[in-house]
Parts: structure tokens; C-alpha cells; sequence
């Protein structure tokens, strides 16, 4: 079951593809994908290209999908590892989401950060703290590591 | 009454002059009898003599019927634990023994009382309660506040219920040729959607709802915050799966009120005890006493820490006992007989070579086996610690207290396990209790509340065990140069050796011996409850005026 719905989901993407995200199987296994986010214009984050690994569980959409990022950026939901903190892609999962939702959903995690419920603390401190300080190191992060 | 030795017939007017209620009395007495030794005979008739008002007192406390324990009446075991608890905080705790279908059923009625004031069908109440996790009184203050908001937030249906897209939108339909989000398949298939329209196969539906079964959350539709009803739930799944979406949901409204209700730690036990308020206690008993509870299976344990009974030990004491005992008792004989301590970090050292040059692992401080001193001066003139010094008696006393310290543990964890075991024994001894009741009533025509001696004697016996058990940790942490600890330690010579001759008598098998000692059943058992309850009190006043301190 959850092959035909993936196969579909990939599909869906091919026919209408969501703005400023992509995604698609890496070589044979249709359970693992790479997705690319553009930074979002109005964030820190804008110019650079973040890649994402997508892990389908096999009874997929039960259970949500394990998403993390493989590039590195400065983010008070993200940490070191790439694991990002997104209710929908835990206890708030649904099977009614799909992929480009949920990729639409990191997308404006990355233009509304939320530091009340932060992965890393020092980030989210400093986001509330000192707005200016943290855009200019995310946007130093998006330089070094996402163009 | 026929057999009755002399002792006991005078022991029945001496037990006229005490007031069993006077607790200074018990202590006092063994402030008297500290001075004999336990092996002086006479001295100990003497206690016995003194304490067997037991009799009456024990009598009164069966069979007066205490409020509220009507139907304990049929369970002499709960009666005998009445009294203990009596023992415990003169006035009795006040609690109830529930389960999770009678919280729910309590809550269903709140839900009926509820429904005149929302004016919404009970189902939609129910979900709301649900989603404020049971708790009326912020429910009914947001209700008022900003009802409609409310109604949208749960995912109750506002829209107009005469609406007839509505009607024909909400439920299980047949399709043909119905395409699945979810699974992708195209087929004839049941299907099922709430008033929002989002309809998927009943299949997908089924999976996706005994996955959330047990969170105790509502359920919603998959694809917007519509909530479903226990209906819905039982109609989807086909079985009256809602009850254990309930159960998971009372279940999380115990986790979050786990300071007034308390899952019994008992293994498959279910009961739960609920314990609301305590103010009526006196001061005193709400300060000083640990709130042991019983539920409907007998089992007894603190309402404060979980364990069981550890009386006359508080919950401090009784959680550091078990964590020193966890800590120690396995790893201390190996530790003691193979490892010496870093002189410099106290980690403790295993020698697994011949050479005396130790190197500490973890602080990497250079010393010598031998000697236990600093390595640099071995190594010119070799082994100078072989040497006798004189200046080497200060840290031999160190040593010798940490010794000392440790022996003393290993002496209270022994005399500790000892009684556990002890009542283990007992227990299987209770197990034959129950045959020789049946076999004096088949043998002798004794009737069954007449054999219930036995069983009463053997509860008594029990509990006493716990106790002294549990007093070995009190005095453990006690001050032992302190005069209350002295007769702390007295009382539990006494109580000790009125369990093992209880327990004695326990052991006669032949029924007829043990019918013709009814009266030194009573008698024993009696004196037995009096020496816990002094125990008991004692440990109490140790703790009180910190005499007993858990320190690790």
C-alpha cells in the first residue's frame, strides 16, 4: 500500500510541482528520497539551496516521514544533525498530509522560526534576544554552506 | 474459656487499668523493661502481663463495625488492616478504591449534569471534556468566555444540523469505484467522512483510528480538526472499540493528577486510589504519618512514595534504605573483598597484576598498593612502606571507620532481609491457613467465623513482620547514642520475639492442638499489634524530632 502512494506522491510532484521546493528517490529505492528547499525571499535564508534525506517508513502514511536536512544551516527548530522539530512530522502527523505539504511547512519554519519550542536553545536565546545578531549569523551560515 | 492458664485470667483484670488509647503508656513501658534482658523470663511475662488489654481491644476493633466497613465485615483480612491503620493515624484516612471504568462512569454523569448548561448534545460535552483533559471548572471558564471559539478549537460541528448536506455527507457509505487518498486504491468499498466531506476508505480509517486508541487524545478527521464522536468509532472499527479510546483517556487524566490518585503498584493490579483531600487529618497525623492505603485486593502500600508498608519508616527514609540497599548489596562483598579505594579520588581499584605500582584509572594518581601512599619515594628506596611507621595510624583510622560504617550497614541489610524472607515464609504458611480453617470445620464442626482466628493471627503476624523490617532502616539512620533510639532498639526486641512466638504458634498442624489454643492465639495476636503499634509510635518520634536522619 504504501508503494502505490508514494509512487503517487511522486507523481503529483512531476505533474505540479510546488514553488521553490523539489523532490525525488535517490537511485532505485523509492523509500528514500532527496528533497531541495530554496530559502524562503523574505527570510535569512534567502539565495541559498538546503537538501533534505526522506526516509518512508514502510507502513507510510501512518506514519509520518523521517525528514532531516543534510545541509547545514542556523536555525532555533534544526539542530547540528539536521533533525528538525515540526509537530507535523510527529505526534501531529497525519496520513491526509503529503509530502509537499509538509515541505511547504519547513519552508515557512525557515520565515517563522519558533523559539518558544526550540531543538537549540543557544539559537533560540539569541533569536529572542538579539533579532539582528541571529539573522546575520544565519545568513552567514546560508553563505558558507547553501550557495 | 476452660484452658485458660492462670496468667491469662489475671491478665484480664489487669488489662481493665489501661487505656489502650494512651500510646505514652506503651512507650513507658518499655522505658521500664529496658533494663531486663530479653532472655529474663519473668521479665518478659511481666510485658506480657502488662499488655494484654490486647485482648479486649483486639476484640472490639473486629467486631464493632466501623462506619463505612459493612461489606469488610465478609473480609477479615481488610478488618485486621483497619485496625492497623487505626494504629497509624488515630484518626483514619479517608480514600477511595476505584477503577478506571468508575472514574469514567463518574465523569459521564458530570457530563449529564453538564449538558443543561451547554445545551449541546452530551457526545459533543463528552469530546470537550476530553480535550481539557476531564477538568470541568476550566471547560466551564472558557466556555463562557468564548464559547464558539471553543466549539471550532475541539472540532465539534457548529453548522446547522438541519442542513441537509450535511446529513447526506456524515457516516458510512458504499461506494463504487472509490479512489483512496490514503491507499491510492481504486475499488467498492465502505467509506466514511464527518460533515467536513473529506471521505476516505474504511479501511484506511480503521488503521489510522487503532493507532490513536491508546493515546487517549480525540480523534479527528484526517485531514481537518473535525473531531469523531465514540460513535463514529464504534461504527467505523465494527466493535465498541470507543471504550478503550476512554480507558486511554482516563488513564492520562490519572498521570496528570498523580497526587491524588495513585495506580496500585501491585503487579496486574487495576485498582486505583483516589485521595483527595487530607485537611481533615489532625496536624500531627498529616505531618508525621505516611498514608498507607489498601485497595479492594488487599494490597497495602504508601499513598506518598509507592512502596509498601514501611512503617514506622517515612517515605525519606524508606526511598534512601532502598537506594543504598539497591546501590550495595550486590556488588558490596566483591567490592570489599577485591578492591582497595584511590587514596586520592576514592574510586574503587581492582590489582588484576602483581605489580604494587598502581596507577589510578580515573584520576591517574601514582600510589602504592601496600601502603597505600604516593609512589615517588618507592621508587628511590624501594618498598620503604614495608616499614613499620608510626605515623601511619591516623589513616588506619579512617580505614577502620569506613569499616566500622560498612559492617554496621551489612548488620542492619542482613537482620533487614532476614524478616523479608522471614514473611515470604509466612505467606506460604497463610496459604495453609485457609485448609486447616476447612479441616477444623470438617474435623470438629467449628464454624467458619470461629476459624477466622487463624487467619486474623496470621495478618496481625504479618504486618508485625513489616514492621520490625522496616525499623531496622529507622534504626539504621538513628542516632544510636540517642536515649529514644535505646528504646526504639528495646521495643524491637520485644516485638521481635512476640512475632516469632506468634509465628510458633502459626506452625501447629494438627487441628485440634490449635482449636484448644484459641485463647493463646488471641492472646499472642493482641500483644503482637500492641508491640507494632509501640514500634511503630516510637519510630515516629525518632523521626519526629530528627533523631533519625536518612543520610547516605
Amino acid at each position: 500500500m504504501s508503494l502505490k502512494r508514494i509512487t503517487k506522491e511522486l507523481n503529483d510532484l512531476g505533474r505540479d510541482p510546488p514553488t521553490s521546493c523539489s523532490a525525488g528517490p535517490v537511485g532505485d529505492d523509492i523509500y528514500h528520497w532527496q528533497a531541495s528547499i530554496m530559502g524562503p525571499p523574505d527570510s535569512p535564508y534567502a539565495g541559498g539551496v538546503f537538501f533534505l534525506s526522506i526516509h518512508f517508513p514502510t507502513d507510510y502514511p501512518f506514519k509520518p516521514p523521517k525528514i532531516a536536512f543534510t545541509t547545514k544551516i542556523y536555525h532555533p527548530n534544526i539542530n547540528a544533525n539536521g533533525n528538525i522539530c515540526l509537530d507535523i512530522l510527529k505526534d501531529q502527523w497525519s496520513p491526509a498530509l503529503t509530502i509537499s505539504k509538509v515541505l511547504l511547512s519547513i519552508c515557512s519554519l525557515l520565515t517563522d522560526a519558533n523559539p518558544d519550542d526550540p531543538l537549540v536553545p543557544e539559537i533560540a536565546h539569541i533569536y529572542k534576544t538579539d533579532r539582528a545578531k541571529y539573522e546575520a549569523t544565519a545568513r552567514e551560515w546560508t553563505k558558507k554552506y547553501a550557495v | 474459656m476452660t484452658s485458660v492458664q492462670s496468667e491469662d485470667n489475671s491478665s484480664l483484670i489487669y488489662g481493665d487499668d489501661f487505656d489502650d488509647d494512651d500510646e505514652s503508656i506503651d512507650l513507658y513501658e518499655s522505658q521500664t523493661t529496658a533494663t531486663c534482658s530479653m532472655g529474663d523470663t519473668a521479665c518478659h511475662k511481666l510485658n506480657s502481663l502488662v499488655s494484654q488489654e490486647s485482648e479486649f481491644d483486639f476484640d472490639e476493633d473486629q467486631f464493632s463495625g466501623n462506619e463505612s466497613d459493612d461489606e469488610l465485615l465478609v473480609d477479615p483480612m481488610t478488618l485486621s488492616k483497619k485496625a492497623l491503620d487505626d494504629d497509624k493515624g488515630g484518626s483514619s484516612l479517608k480514600y477511595e478504591c476505584l477503577t478506571t471504568q468508575d472514574i469514567l462512569d463518574r465523569m459521564l454523569k458530570r457530563v449529564h449534569h453538564l449538558q443543561p448548561v451547554f445545551s449541546i448534545p452530551s457526545e459533543d460535552i463528552l469530546v470537550l471534556m476530553q480535550r481539557y483533559d476531564w477538568n470541568e471548572e476550566r471547560l466551564l471558564e472558557e466556555w463562557t468566555e468564548k464559547m464558539d471559539e471553543l466549539l471550532v478549537e475541539a472540532g465539534i460541528n457548529t453548522s446547522n444540523p438541519g442542513d441537509k448536506l450535511n446529513i447526506t455527507m456524515r457516516g458510512i457509505k458504499h461506494r463504487s469505484d472509490f479512489n483512496c487518498f490514503i491507499c491510492c486504491e481504486v475499488r467498492s468499498t465502505e467509506t466514511f467522512s464527518l460533515e467536513c466531506g473529506h471521505e476516505y476508505c474504511i479501511e484506511c480509517y480503521r488503521r489510522y483510528i487503532s493507532d490513536r486508541l491508546n493515546e487517549g487524545n480525540v480523534i479527528t478527521c484526517m485531514d481537518c480538526a473535525l473531531a469523531l464522536k465514540n460513535e463514529d468509532i464504534d461504527a467505523i472499527m465494527g466493535t465498541p472499540s470507543s471504550a478503550r479510546l476512554m480507558d486511554s483517556s482516563i488513564k492520562s487524566f490519572i498521570q496528570k493528577h498523580n497526587r491524588n490518585y495513585k495506580w496500585c503498584p501491585y503487579a496486574d493490579c487495576k485498582c486505583i486510589i483516589h485521595l483527595n483531600d487530607t485537611s481533615y487529618l489532625q496536624e500531627y497525623t498529616r505531618l508525621h504519618c505516611s498514608r498507607f492505603v489498601t485497595c479492594k485486593f488487599s494490597h497495602i502500600f504508601c499513598f506518598g512514595c509507592g512502596y509498601g508498608m514501611h512503617a514506622p519508616a517515612d517515605c525519606n527514609v524508606t526511598m534512601a534504605w532502598v537506594k543504598k540497599a539497591r546501590k550495595e548489596s550486590e556488588n558490596l562483598n566483591w567490592v570489599l573483598s577485591h578492591t582497595k579505594e584511590c587514596p586520592k579520588c576514592s574510586v574503587n581499584i581492582e590489582k588484576n597484576g602483581g605489580c604494587n605500582h598502581m596507577v589510578c584509572s580515573s584520576c591517574k594518581y601514582e600510589f602504592c598498593w601496600i601502603c597505600s601512599g604516593e609512589w615517588g619515594p618507592h621508587g628511590r628506596s624501594f618498598f620503604q612502606c614495608t616499614m613499620y611507621k608510626n605515623d601511619d595510624e591516623k589513616q588506619k583510622a579512617s580505614v577502620e571507620n569506613s569499616k566500622k560504617a560498612l559492617k554496621r550497614y551489612t548488620f542492619y541489610y542482613r537482620v533487614f532481609n532476614e524478616h523479608e524472607v522471614s514473611a515470604k515464609l509466612d505467606w506460604k504458611l497463610g496459604q495453609t491457613v485457609g485448609q486447616k480453617v476447612k479441616a477444623m470445620q470438617e474435623k470438629m464442626g467449628v464454624s467458619w467465623i470461629e476459624g477466622q482466628f487463624l487467619a486474623e493471627s496470621l495478618q496481625i503476624l504479618n504486618e508485625g513482620r513489616t514492621v520490625l523490617k522496616w525499623s531496622f532502616a529507622v534504626a539504621f539512620y538513628s542516632d544510636a547514642s540517642h536515649n529514644l533510639t535505646k528504646i526504639f532498639v528495646d521495643n524491637q526486641m520485644l516485638l521481635s520475639n512476640a512475632v516469632e512466638q506468634l509465628s510458633e504458634l502459626l506452625q501447629i498442624k494438627n487441628p485440634e492442638t490449635t482449636m484448644k489454643r484459641k485463647s493463646e492465639f488471641y492472646n499472642k495476636a493482641g500483644y503482637v499489634r500492641n508491640r507494632t503499634r509501640a514500634l511503630i509510635e516510637c519510630g515516629r518520634d525518632l523521626l519526629r524530632k530528627c533523631i533519625c536522619k536518612p543520610v547516605d
